[in-house]
């Protein structure tokens, strides 16, 4: 019994992280701005890490939890720097515009343009 | 006697523990539906930033339980080993609490300055609301 109730935040952390995966790819689907689907999918995450890390305070879970608010702090900053969408090209020549240009758009460091 | 002192606070632990859980996933879940609500029927963007700062306040919340609970278990943490361990899980938590209310005062400020510059954008005469975003 004591097991199982403690499995129990483990496979929420699971399922936790699987609607982050579906809410990060609905969101850029609507939004088309991967900035904004990155930091749907990375709170989700954080929540998922928080529950694995009160249920295993193991070495691992730590790790993995301090990569996890590493890896948000640096993201984070990395978009507010180079923020881009796919909804707003500012090159955009019309409605005939290719995914190609697009991704060239999204790859492309700003300090290129 | 100390040993009826560990028990109590072991008990302690694991309520404050659940409680901290509890908040959590009922952030997660509840930011979840709203991210499939606002993603489907609204597919505004600005739509998703209150619901980030509503997740992002529910996970400082939670941090504060789980800070409570580590600060219990450091009463009764027997080994070098365990408060080695404890120490990082709090070090974790506190940075972690730390940045999440920066980012909510962030964010909150930008929709804030969004707001501001939509009402401007509007204009007096025509008395028609932008977007019409709260936080």
């Amino acid at each position: 019994m004591t097991a199982s109730l403690a499995d129990v935040p483990r496979l929420l952390a699971v399922a936790i992280s699987a609607a982050a995966l579906g809410a990060g790819a609905l969101t850029l689907l609507v939004t088309r701005r991967p900035s904004l689907a990155l930091a749907v999918l990375l709170d989700l995450l954080l929540a998922a890490g928080l529950l694995r890390l009160g249920s295993d305070p193991g070495w691992q879970a730590i790790a993995v939890a301090a990569a996890l608010v590493g890896l948000r702090r640096v993201i984070g900053a990395g978009l507010r720097v180079g923020g881009r969408s796919w909804a707003r090209a500012p090159s955009a020549p019309g409605p005939g515009r290719s995914s190609r240009a697009d991704l060239r758009q999204l790859l492309t460091p700003t300090w290129r343009r | 006697m100390e040993e009826l002192l560990v028990d109590v606070v072991n008990v302690l632990v694991v309520l404050v523990e659940a409680c901290a859980a509890a908040v959590i996933i009922i952030g997660a879940v509840w930011a979840f539906a709203l991210f499939v609500w606002v993603g489907i029927r609204r597919r505004d963007a600005g739509a998703f930033v209150p619901v980030r700062l509503m997740l992002g306040r529910f996970l400082v919340l939670g941090l504060e339980f789980q800070l409570a609970s580590d600060v219990l278990r450091t009463a009764v943490a027997p080994s070098f080993r365990e408060l080695g361990q404890l120490a990082a899980v709090a070090a974790i938590r506190t940075a972690l609490n730390y940045f999440l209310s920066k980012e909510i005062a962030e964010e909150r400020r930008q929709v804030a300055e969004e707001g501001e510059d939509d009402r401007r954008e509007a204009g007096p005469p025509s008395g028609t609301a932008g977007r019409g975003r709260t936080s």
